[in-house]
C-alpha cells in the first residue's frame, strides 16, 4: 500500500472557495457548500517508479470498519438525508457527463469504476480486483470481477458488465458529439490515442459522430480487452500514478445494450427508469428539487458489504426546514444553525443536549492567500495595497497579529481554537515511520512551535503581540517611507445576498479592527453577485482570499505543489502569476520556495526525508508569512450516523457512497463520537 | 352683456340698482364647494386612519430619536459573547445573532426602507399615471403602449435585477430606480383601463366636442376619477416594496450589504425566530405599522378623494 | 372581431419573439466565463472552456446564434437542450414535467381565493363598516403588511409543528399540498377581496343605484345585478392572466416546500446560465401574458358592452 499512495500522487485536488460558512449555511450531510474539484497535475513524479514494477493485488476486499459503539439503537434500515436546493441539485443522471460535485454525489451510489477508496482515502478494488504495470506506467492492465451485472430500475438483471462496458464508456467520454468536450482532459492527458479520436469525432457532422460504435475507437485509441474480463490502458508516457484515475468517472463503464435500447440521444438526457444500474443502488425515483430515492441493488457484486435498503434525499430550502425535520423524526441527520446550537447548549435539559458532536475537521485546511498585484475597479494599479503586501514586515504583522479566534468561533462557538491550524498543511495528512505527524515537522522547524490542542482552548501558537508590534512599527516606518498612506485598505470579497458570508465578514472586519487597529489596516468588505472567478478574481480587485484546500493524496506535494510559482499546474498558480509585476522581492521569495518543493519532490526513496524536506519548504514559506494559516472546519451536527465509517476521499467521485455507513436509530453523543474518532484515527494504516 | 343692457334698458322700472358688493361679485355657482377641501374634509372625519397617520409620523420621527438615544451605534461591532440577548434594559430590543444591539438597527433598517419605498411609490406613481392616462385615452397610441407593456412586463424582473446587479452594481439609488423602471407598469395598466372605461361617456364626448385640449380632458374631466384607485395602488405600493425588496435580498440581488432594510432583517429573522421570536416581531411590527397606516390611509383617502362621496 | 382577433394574435406573436430576441440578446451581453461554474472556471484550461462553447453554439457570432435558436425553433419546434438544470434534456421537456405540477397547485389555489375573495369581498360592502369588513381589513392588512418570507415561514411552522402538517411537498402524499396551497391563496384571497370590495363600494355611489334602491329593488338585487356585476368588470381583466400564469408557479412557495414546479426554474436556470433554459421560459411566461391580456380584453368586453376594442365604436 505505500507505494501505491506514492503511485497515487498527483491528480484532483478539492477547494473551497473562501466563506466560511458555519454553523449555518446548509443542513445535511455537506455542511459547507464546498465544490469539490478536480485538476490535472502534471506528472512531475515520474520518476518516482520507474524502471520498478509491481502488480498491486488487494485481498483486504472489504473497507476497514471502525468498531461499533452500541448506543442501544438498531442500524437504521432506511435512511433519510436531506440536501439543500438549487445550486445542489444533480443536474444529470449520465455519469459520463457529469463534472460537478453535487451530481457524483449521487450518481457514485449507482455506478461503480474499477476502482474505489477506503474511509482513508486509500484505493481499493472495485470491478477491478487486480491490477497494476509492468513497464513504470506505460501500460496498465487491469483485471475485472467477472460477476457484475447490469440491472434495470427494478433490479432486472440485464447484462453482465464486461471490460466491453468500459470501452463504451471512455468511448463516449471521447466523442466530442456525445458527450460535449465533457471530462476529456484525464483521458488526453494520459491515454494514447485519446486526443486523436477527439478531433476525429469532431470532424464528423453531429448525427454520424453520434452513429459511431468502437471500431474506429479501437483502432485509434490505446485500449483493448484481450477478454471479457481483462482490460488494458496504453498511456501516452510513463504514467505511475493512472491507476488513481480509475475511480474517476471518465473511465467508468456504460452498458453498450442499453444505450442501444434507449439510442445514444436518450443516453444523453436519460431519466432514471431508462438507465441500468451496476453500483450499490438503484435510482427508483426522481423528482427533480424534491426527492430522490435509492433502493438497494440485490444484485450488487459486494455481498459483504452494508447497505440501506433504501436512500432517500430530500430537497430542502433551508437549515430550518432540514431542522424540523430532525425533530419530526423524518431525517437522519442535521447540521445546526447558531440559533438552534445555542438554544441546545444553554438548555442542559434539552432533548439533543447531549447529541451535540463536533464532525472530524474538514479536509480543507484554509489560509489566508495575499494578492500581491491588486487592481482597482477603475483597472488601475491599487499601488497602496500592493506596495504594502511586497513587505515582509507587513505580512509578518498579519502573521503574528491576525487571531481568528472570533472568526473560528462562528463555525464553532464552543472550542472555535480547536480548529486552529498553524501550517499551510492540514494536520492528519501524512506520518513519518515513528508516528509524527507531517505538520509536527513543519512546527518544529518554527521558533513559537505548535498550538497547545490539550484542552481545545489554546490560541494560535503563530500569535505573538511583541513580535506584532515590533513588524508592525518596522512596516510602517517602511512603508510610510515609500509613500504608502495608512490605514491600508483591505478589500475582501464575499457573496451578495449570503448573510452566514456577511455575518463572518462583520466579524472579521472586528478581528482586523483589534488585531491590528484601525491606524495600520482597515478591512472593506464587498461583495460579487454570483461568480467570483469573473467578477473578483480575474480583474484582481480582492487583496486577499481565505481558501480552504483538501488533500487528494497523502502527501505534502499536494499541498505545496499548489503554492510554487511559476508552475503550470499550480492550484494557486493564477493567483500569482502576477507576483512579478508586483514585487522583484516576492518573486524572489517564491523562486525559492518553488526550488525547495523541487528538491524534497526529488527524494522518493526515503519517506522521512522527503517529509524533512517538504516540511523545510513549508517554514520558509511561514517564515517569510507568504499566507496565513486559518483554520480546519469543526461543525456541530446532531446525527445518526457516524461519519467516520464513511468514505473520506475527496477525489473522484467516491465520497459520499451510502456503503458501509455505521448508523444507528439512536442519535450517537459526544462520547460515541469520542470513541469514533480514536477507533478511526488508531485504525490508520500508518506504513 | 349686451342682453343685460338691453333688459336695463327695456324694463327699466322693474329693476332697481343694487349696490355694488365685491363680496356678490365674487359669489359663483351654488355652493362654496371646494374639491380639495371636501377630500380633506372626509378623511379627517376616519378617525382610525388619522391616528395611524399620526402615529406612523411620530415612529417615523422617533426612528432619528431613536438612533439619536440608542446605547449603541449602528457600527457597533459584532461580539458573540452577546449573541441572541433578549430585551433587557441595557439592549432595549435585544441583541442579534453576531450580538449587535437590535434597537439601533431596527431603527436605522426603519428608515431606510421607508426611504426607499416612500421613493419608489412616488415615482410609480409620477410615471405610472402620466403613461396610463396617455396610453388609456388616446386610441392610436394604445397599440404602441400595449406593446412596450408587454414586451416589458414580459421580462421577468429577475433577469433585469441581475443584469443590473451584474451590470451597474448594488446601492440604494440603483434599487430605487430599477423598482421604479418596472414598477409603473401596474399602475398604468390600472390607470388605462379606468381611463378607457370613462373616455367615452357623455361628458366627455360633448367635452371633446367643445374643443377641450386633451391634458384637460384628462387633468380635469377623468383624473379625479382614477384618484381614488391611484391612492389605492400607492399605499399598496409600499408594502410591496418592503416585501419584493426582501425577496430579492433572499436571491441575493437586493441592496448593497452596508444598507441594513427591514426585508433584510426579517429574512434573517427566518431562520431564528423559533428560537428567538423577538428578532422577528420587531421589524415585523415596524413593518406592519407602516403597511397598515399606508393600506387605512389609503382607504380613506381613497374614499375621501371620490367625488360622489361629497355633498 | 374575427379579424381584430386575428391581427391583434399576429401583434402578439411579435411581441413574444421581440421579448425572446430582447432576452436572447440579454443574456448574451454577460461574459462567457458565466457559462461556467466556480469549479470549473479553476478547473479549466482556456482551451478547454472554449472547446466546451464550441460544442454549445455559444461562440457562433450573434446573428447567428439568433438564426439556428429560431431555426431550430421553426423547423423542429425545438427550444434547444437545457445545459446546466437537466443536462442534454430538451427544454421543452424540462418545462413540460414541471409546469403541470405548478398549474395544479396554481388552478387549486386560484379557485379557492377567487371564490374565498370575492365573497369576502361582497359581504365587505354589504356590511361595509361593520364588524365583517373590519374583520376582512385586518385580514388583508395582515396579509399585505407581513412579507411573503416571513408569512410563509410562519405557515410552515405552524402548519407542521402544530398542525402535524406535511411540511414538504411530496407526490406520494396528496395531503402535502395543503400548506402551499395556503401560501398560495393567502395572498390572492387578500387581493381580490380588497379589488372587489373597492369596485363595489365605488358603484353602490353611482346613481342608478340609487334608481334601482328608488324602484324599490332589495340590498340583495341591487348588490347581485348591479353593483357586482358592474364591479367584476375591472376584475375580470386580470382573471385569464391570472389562470394562464399559473403554469409560472410561485418561486417563494416552491422554494419552501421543495415543490418541483416552474417556480424556481428561471431563477435556477438564470443563476447557472443556462440561457436555453431561460428562453425557453420567457418565450412561455411572455406567450402566457399576452395571451391573458388579450382573453382579459375579450372577457372585459363581453361582459360590460359599453367597453369597444376595436376603433370603430369611438373617436379619436
Amino acid at each position: 500500500m505505500r507505494k501505491s499512495k506514492i503511485l497515487a500522487m498527483a491528480l484532483v485536488s478539492v477547494l473551497t472557495i473562501s466563506s466560511l460558512t458555519g454553523c449555518g449555511g446548509n443542513p445535511n450531510n455537506n455542511t459547507n457548500p464546498t465544490t469539490n474539484q478536480t485538476t490535472t497535475s502534471g506528472g512531475s513524479n515520474s520518476e518516482t517508479t520507474s524502471g520498478s514494477s509491481e502488480t498491486t493485488t488487494s485481498d483486504n476486499s472489504s473497507t476497514p470498519k471502525a468498531p461499533v459503539v452500541d448506543n442501544g439503537g438498531e442500524p437504521i434500515k432506511d435512511l433519510v438525508m436531506t440536501q439543500s436546493q438549487g445550486s445542489h441539485e444533480c443536474e444529470t443522471l449520465n455519469w459520463l457527463y457529469t463534472q460537478t460535485g453535487s451530481t457524483s454525489e449521487v450518481l457514485t451510489n449507482l455506478v461503480d469504476g474499477l476502482l474505489s477508496c477506503d474511509v482513508y482515502g486509500n484505493l481499493v478494488p472495485a470491478i477491478a480486483t487486480e491490477w497494476g504495470t509492468e513497464d513504470g506506467g506505460l501500460t496498465w492492465t487491469f483485471k475485472l470481477r467477472n460477476d457484475v451485472t447490469w440491472v434495470d430500475v427494478n433490479g432486472n438483471k440485464m447484462a453482465d458488465c464486461t471490460a466491453q462496458d468500459f470501452i463504451t464508456g471512455l468511448e463516449w467520454v471521447l466523442n466530442a458529439a456525445k458527450n460535449d468536450a465533457n471530462n476529456t482532459s484525464m483521458p488526453i492527458d494520459l491515454i494514447s490515442g485519446a486526443k486523436e479520436y477527439y478531433d476525429y469525432t469532431k470532424s464528423l457532422p453531429t448525427e454520424e459522430a453520434m452513429a459511431l460504435d468502437t471500431t474506429k475507437f479501437l483502432e485509434i485509441v490505446g485500449v483493448e480487452a484481450p477478454d471479457d474480463y481483462t482490460l488494458i490502458y496504453h498511456c501516452i508516457t510513463e504514467k505511475p500514478y493512472f491507476d488513481s484515475v480509475a475511480t474517476y468517472n471518465c473511465l467508468y463503464p456504460v452498458s453498450a445494450a442499453m444505450i442501444e435500447q434507449i439510442t445514444p440521444q436518450g443516453f444523453k438526457e436519460v431519466s432514471n427508469d431508462q438507465l441500468w444500474y451496476n453500483g450499490c443502488y438503484r435510482l427508483t425515483s426522481f423528482i427533480y428539487n424534491n426527492e430522490k430515492v435509492m433502493e438497494k441493488n440485490e444484485s450488487y457484486w459486494d455481498k459483504d458489504c452494508t447497505l440501506f435498503d433504501s436512500v432517500t434525499v430530500k430537497m430542502v430550502e433551508g437549515s430550518d426546514v432540514s431542522y424540523q425535520l430532525y425533530q419530526a423524526g423524518e431525517i437522519d441527520a442535521v447540521g445546526l444553525n447558531e440559533s438552534q446550537f445555542s438554544t441546545i447548549y444553554n438548555d442542559p435539559n434539552h432533548e439533543y443536549y447531549n447529541n451535540l458532536v463536533e464532525t472530524y475537521p474538514s479536509k480543507y485546511a484554509y489560509v489566508v492567500h495575499f494578492n500581491y498585484n491588486k487592481r482597482k475597479d477603475d483597472g488601475t494599479d491599487d499601488t497602496n495595497w500592493n506596495t504594502a503586501i511586497s513587505n515582509e514586515a507587513f505580512r509578518q504583522a498579519w502573521y503574528y497579529g491576525l487571531d481568528f479566534t472570533e472568526y473560528m468561533a462562528r463555525s464553532n462557538p464552543l472550542n472555535p481554537n480547536k480548529q486552529t491550524l498553524d501550517t499551510f498543511t492540514g494536520r492528519g495528512l501524512c506520518f513519518t515511520s515513528d508516528g509524527t505527524d507531517y505538520t509536527t515537522l513543519v512546527t518544529d522547524l518554527l521558533d513559537h512551535g505548535s498550538t497547545d490542542r490539550s484542552d481545545g482552548q489554546g490560541k494560535a501558537a503563530r500569535l505573538n503581540a511583541e513580535k506584532f508590534a515590533e513588524a508592525k512599527a518596522q512596516a510602517m516606518a517602511e512603508l510610510t517611507e515609500q509613500g504608502v498612506t495608512f490605514p491600508v485598505q483591505a478589500d475582501y470579497f464575499i457573496l451578495s445576498g449570503s448573510q452566514t458570508s456577511l455575518d463572518a465578514a462583520e466579524v472579521l472586519k472586528k478581528v482586523f479592527s483589534q488585531c491590528f487597529g484601525d491606524d495600520f489596516i482597515q478591512l472593506n468588505i464587498r461583495t460579487y453577485v454570483s461568480n467570483l472567478t469573473q467578477e473578483v478574481r480575474n480583474p484582481r480587485l480582492q487583496s486577499f482570499f481565505i481558501n480552504g484546500w483538501g488533500a487528494d493524496y497523502a502527501d505534502p506535494q499536494n499541498y505545496l505543489g499548489q503554492m510554487v510559482y511559476p508552475g503550470d499546474n499550480a492550484f494557486y498558480a493564477q493567483y500569482y502569476e502576477n507576483v512579478p509585476d508586483a514585487s522583484a522581492d516576492v518573486q524572489a521569495v517564491f523562486e525559492e520556495f518553488t526550488g525547495l518543493v523541487e528538491e524534497a519532490d526529488k527524494i522518493t526513496d526515503d519517506l522521512d526525508k522527503r517529509y524533512a524536506a517538504f516540511a523545510e519548504a513549508e517554514a520558509f514559506m511561514i517564515n517569510h508569512a507568504l499566507f496565513v494559516p486559518v483554520f480546519n472546519q469543526i461543525n456541530f451536527k446532531v446525527t445518526r450516523i457516524n461519519h467516520f465509517s464513511t468514505i473520506n476521499a475527496p477525489f473522484g467521485i467516491q465520497p459520499n457512497k451510502y456503503k458501509n455507513w455505521e448508523t444507528s436509530t439512536v442519535a450517537y453523543t459526544a462520547d460515541d463520537y469520542a470513541a469514533f474518532e480514536a477507533a478511526y484515527e488508531a485504525g490508520r494504516p500508518t506504513d | 352683456m349686451n342682453n343685460m343692457n338691453q333688459t336695463q334698458n327695456n324694463e327699466d322700472e322693474l329693476f332697481e340698482f343694487t349696490e355694488y358688493s365685491a363680496e356678490n361679485a365674487e359669489r359663483i355657482g351654488y355652493s362654496d364647494y371646494s374639491y380639495w377641501k371636501s377630500v380633506l374634509q372626509n378623511f379627517f372625519k376616519k378617525k382610525a386612519a388619522v391616528t395611524l397617520l399620526v402615529i406612523f409620523f411620530l415612529v417615523l420621527i422617533f426612528s432619528f430619536v431613536a438612533l439619536k438615544i440608542a446605547k449603541y451605534d449602528i457600527t457597533m461591532e459584532p461580539d458573540s459573547s452577546k449573541a441572541f440577548i433578549s430585551p433587557n434594559s441595557e439592549f432595549w430590543f435585544g441583541t442579534d445573532n453576531l450580538g449587535r444591539d437590535y434597537w439601533s438597527r431596527v431603527w436605522f433598517s426603519s428608515q431606510i426602507s421607508i426611504k426607499l419605498a416612500a421613493l419608489v411609490a412616488i415615482g410609480e406613481c409620477i410615471v405610472g399615471v402620466t403613461i396610463g392616462c396617455v396610453w388609456g385615452y388616446v386610441r392610436k397610441l394604445d397599440r404602441w403602449f400595449t406593446e412596450v407593456y408587454n414586451i416589458i412586463n414580459n421580462i421577468p424582473t429577475i433577469i433585469y435585477m441581475t443584469l443590473v446587479a451584474l451590470m451597474i452594481g448594488q446601492s440604494f439609488i440603483i434599487m430605487a430606480i430599477t423598482l421604479i423602471a418596472f414598477g409603473w407598469l401596474p399602475m398604468a395598466r390600472n390607470v388605462r383601463n379606468l381611463v378607457m372605461m370613462y373616455r367615452d361617456r357623455e361628458y366627455n364626448l360633448a367635452s371633446r366636442c367643445l374643443g377641450t385640449p386633451l391634458h384637460r380632458i384628462l387633468i380635469k374631466n377623468i383624473l379625479p376619477y382614477l384618484l381614488s384607485v391611484i391612492i389605492l395602488r400607492l399605499s399598496l405600493s409600499i408594502p410591496s416594496t418592503i416585501a419584493l425588496e426582501s425577496t430579492l435580498s433572499y436571491l441575493g440581488l437586493g441592496l448593497d450589504i452596508n444598507t441594513p432594510s427591514l426585508g433584510i432583517l426579517l429574512r434573517n429573522a427566518r431562520g431564528y425566530f423559533l428560537d428567538y421570536p423577538y428578532l422577528l416581531v420587531f421589524p415585523a411590527l415596524i413593518v406592519s405599522l407602516i403597511t397598515v397606516t399606508f393600506y387605512l390611509v389609503g382607504n380613506a383617502f381613497s374614499d375621501a378623494a371620490d367625488p360622489r362621496n361629497h355633498v | 372581431m374575427l379579424k381584430y382577433t386575428i391581427k391583434r394574435l399576429l401583434q402578439s406573436l411579435v411581441t413574444v419573439l421581440i421579448v425572446v430576441t430582447i432576452v436572447f440578446l440579454l443574456m448574451r451581453m454577460l461574459p462567457i466565463d458565466y457559462y461556467f461554474t466556480e469549479e470549473q472556471l479553476m478547473k479549466f484550461t482556456e482551451e478547454q472552456k472554449q472547446e466546451q462553447l464550441l460544442q454549445a453554439g455559444l461562440l457562433d457570432p450573434l446573428p447567428k446564434q439568433l438564426f439556428n435558436f429560431y431555426r431550430q425553433l421553426i423547423t423542429k419546434f425545438s427550444l434547444g437542450d437545457s445545459r446546466r438544470i437537466q443536462s442534454g434534456v430538451a427544454v421543452t421537456k424540462v418545462i413540460a414535467t414541471r409546469m403541470g405540477i405548478s398549474m395544479r397547485l396554481g388552478v387549486i389555489s386560484l379557485g379557492i381565493s377567487l371564490v374565498l375573495g370575492v365573497l369576502l369581498g361582497i359581504a365587505q360592502t354589504r356590511f361595509k363598516d361593520k364588524f365583517v369588513d373590519g374583520i376582512g381589513t385586518a385580514y388583508i392588512i395582515f396579509v399585505n403588511s407581513v412579507p411573503s418570507l416571513v408569512s410563509y415561514s410562519l405557515v410552515l411552522v405552524f402548519g407542521s409543528r402544530v398542525l402535524g402538517l406535511p411540511p414538504l411537498y411530496s407526490t406520494r402524499n396528496p395531503v402535502s399540498i395543503t400548506l402551499p396551497i395556503v401560501c398560495l391563496s393567502m395572498g390572492s384571497i387578500a387581493g381580490y377581496a380588497l379589488w372587489t370590495r373597492r369596485y363595489m363600494v365605488d358603484e353602490i355611489n353611482k346613481d342608478y343605484i340609487k334608481l334601482a334602491r328608488a324602484k324599490g329593488l332589495t340590498t340583495k338585487q341591487i348588490m347581485i345585478r348591479h353593483v357586482l356585476r358592474n364591479a367584476f368588470v375591472p376584475l375580470a381583466q386580470y382573471l385569464p392572466a391570472s389562470f394562464l400564469l399559473t403554469i409560472g408557479g410561485s418561486l417563494l412557495v416552491e422554494r419552501f416546500f421543495s415543490v418541483p414546479g416552474m417556480g424556481a426554474l428561471m431563477t435556477d436556470a438564470i443563476a447557472r446560465y443556462d440561457t436555453n433554459v431561460v428562453q425557453g421560459c420567457v418565450a412561455l411566461y411572455a406567450s402566457l401574458g399576452i395571451l391573458g391580456v388579450f382573453l382579459g380584453d375579450v372577457l372585459m368586453m363581453l361582459i360590460d358592452p359599453r367597453i369597444k376594442l376595436t376603433g370603430n365604436g369611438g373617436t379619436r
